[in-house]
């Protein structure tokens, strides 16, 4: 498979799990994009050196990632481009934070690995609560609720109709790499000579269909702004579902949870 | 008599001031016609049907649907009028799932929720469809997707219906089970094809097209047996017509 063969079946497939009938996708859109503001805000707000304070933070994706029937590998294997970037940031860290916090045995532990663990860790949650909203919430939902938050139409629609053109060109331009692989079968890559016309073909191909695509939503009534149907009602366990995952982020954030359930074991 | 639908009075069109794609064409169509828009390749059927559309609205002449002009004041109007259905599918169909897509025209015309659910499933039982409902658009068939595009325009319970190429990539099975939706829907349809023997089935009038201009309009029977009118304009005698095996 091809690699915008498999970036189509991958946008398709994150398509799939937000179509799912699981639990995780049936609870209101607004309450899932709400809770996971809070909670990128929660971990964000940790110290730089409250590394075991960040830790319990995970017990949220552990536990959704079971509710919801998601694969963590496959998460990983998804993000395996922006996890990287995410634990680049706090790469140079104990280069310039070299004051001494503890010892491993001999190893000597620093205040700057502690803080880009800490930072790794908290780009790590972050895409990973981003990750969550988005297998379990259709695009459609989510618009839905950035409605909701009274974002303005314009904005919303451009970012529903641009995850769809990504879909068009991305399908446009493997049309064009599979017809020239197939007449270049010994060469690796695309010649640079042709890059251009290459280019050229994809912008102009990609620009007809998604004139099509928008000549078909006029034609059914589109005037510019998408109508989701009638309002989707929160109802109460969405409300207690919201309220108990603050709740436990508020106390992950305010005590030091896992420090109190440690001292329990020591004498 | 029944009611008109659509008069098309001295319509010609070019792009841009180039050479005339249509000129002077000139026909009405009634309430339970089916027209068949035949032709080769490149002598106006698709940018005709697109006009009647209002796809293109600055050609010379008159063309009304129902009595609206069709012209950029009165789009919306024409548009709850006429379903259009593209020869590309992926063109046509651009939600997630089939029920999302065939749910767009309604929600866009300010229908509650309860009356969505039932367009939809109106439109999909009107194709047969109804195991397709929540089937995403991707995992789908090209004869799957032709249908959903179908029931798409369903869906706005159209007073016509205007589809360019129906039958291209459709296997004999999707194919029959087309004609046979076709010929279930009582009122006006245009369709244009290159497709003899899908015309043959689905439309008792058809306007033949060259070169920008209508040839011949009557009987699909008559224009279809009629072998030196066909090939003098691209075309040749259906295949059921020829002596061999039909579709």
């Amino acid at each position: 498979m091809s690699k915008l063969s498999k970036a189509i079946y991958e946008i398709h497939h994150m398509d799939t799990l937000a179509n799912q009938n699981q639990w995780m996708n049936r609870i209101h859109p607004l309450v899932k994009f709400v809770l996971t503001v809070f909670y990128i805000g929660t971990v964000v707000s940790f110290p730089k050196y409250d590394m075991a304070g960040l830790a319990g933070m995970m017990v949220y994706p552990l536990v959704v990632f079971i509710i919801g029937d998601l694969s963590f590998l496959d998460s990983i294997y998804r993000l395996r481009i922006v996890l990287p970037l995410v634990c680049f940031v706090g790469l140079f860290n104990p280069f310039f934070d070299r004051v001494p916090v503890g010892t491993l045995g001999s190893f000597t532990i620093t205040a700057g690995m502690i803080s880009m663990v800490t930072l790794m860790l908290k780009g790590i949650l972050t895409v990973l609560a981003s990750y969550i909203l988005i297998a379990t919430t259709t695009i459609e939902k989510l618009c839905y609720a950035l409605r909701l938050l009274h974002v303005p139409a314009f904005f919303v629609t451009q970012l529903m109709l641009t995850y769809r053109y990504v879909s068009v060109l991305l399908a446009e331009a493997n049309r064009i790499m599979q017809a020239y692989s197939l007449r270049a079968p010994n060469q690796k890559g695309v010649h640079f000579k042709v890059w251009g016309s290459l280019t050229g073909q994809l912008l102009l191909r990609s620009m007809d269909r998604a004139g099509e695509v928008y000549e078909s939503m006029c034609l059914r009534g589109y005037t510019g702004e998408y109508h989701f149907g009638d309002a989707i009602h929160a109802r109460g366990k969405d409300y207690l579902y919201l309220l108990f995952w603050c709740c436990i982020f508020a106390l992950f954030r305010l005590l030091p949870v896992l420090n109190l359930i440690g001292g329990l074991f020591v004498a | 008599m029944s009611h008109i639908h659509i008069n098309v009075d001295q319509v010609s069109f070019s792009y841009e001031h180039g050479e005339k794609i249509l000129e002077d064409i000139t026909f009405t169509a009634r309430e339970h016609d089916a027209i068949g828009l035949i032709g080769a390749n490149g002598v106006g059927k698709s940018t005709l049907l697109k006009l009647l559309v209002g796809l293109n609205t600055e050609y010379e002449g008159s063309i009304r649907v129902e009595e609206i002009p069709v012209e950029k004041a009165t789009l919306p109007r024409v548009r709850e009028k006429v379903g259009y259905v593209f020869q590309d599918s992926d063109s046509q169909l651009f939600m997630t799932t089939a029920y999302e897509d065939i749910a767009f025209a309604p929600r866009n015309y300010g229908l509650s929720q309860a009356e969505v659910d039932s367009r939809v499933q109106h439109a999909l039982e009107m194709v047969h469809i109804e195991h397709l409902r929540d089937k995403q658009i991707y995992k789908m068939s090209g004869g799957e997707k032709k249908l959903v595009s179908i029931a798409t325009i369903l869906s706005m319970i159209p007073d016509i219906i205007l589809m360019d190429e129906p039958s291209v990539a459709l296997d004999p099975r999707n194919r029959r089970n087309l004609i046979h939706i076709l010929n279930e829907f009582e009122h006006l349809k245009i369709i244009a094809s290159h497709d003899l023997d899908f015309i043959l089935d689905t439309c008792n009038r058809t306007i033949l097209m060259a070169d920008g201009k209508i040839i011949a309009d009557g009987a699909t029977r008559e224009i279809l047996e009629n072998r030196a009118l066909l090939e003098e304009n691209g075309l040749e005698l259906p295949y059921c017509m020829q002596g061999k095996q039909t579709c």
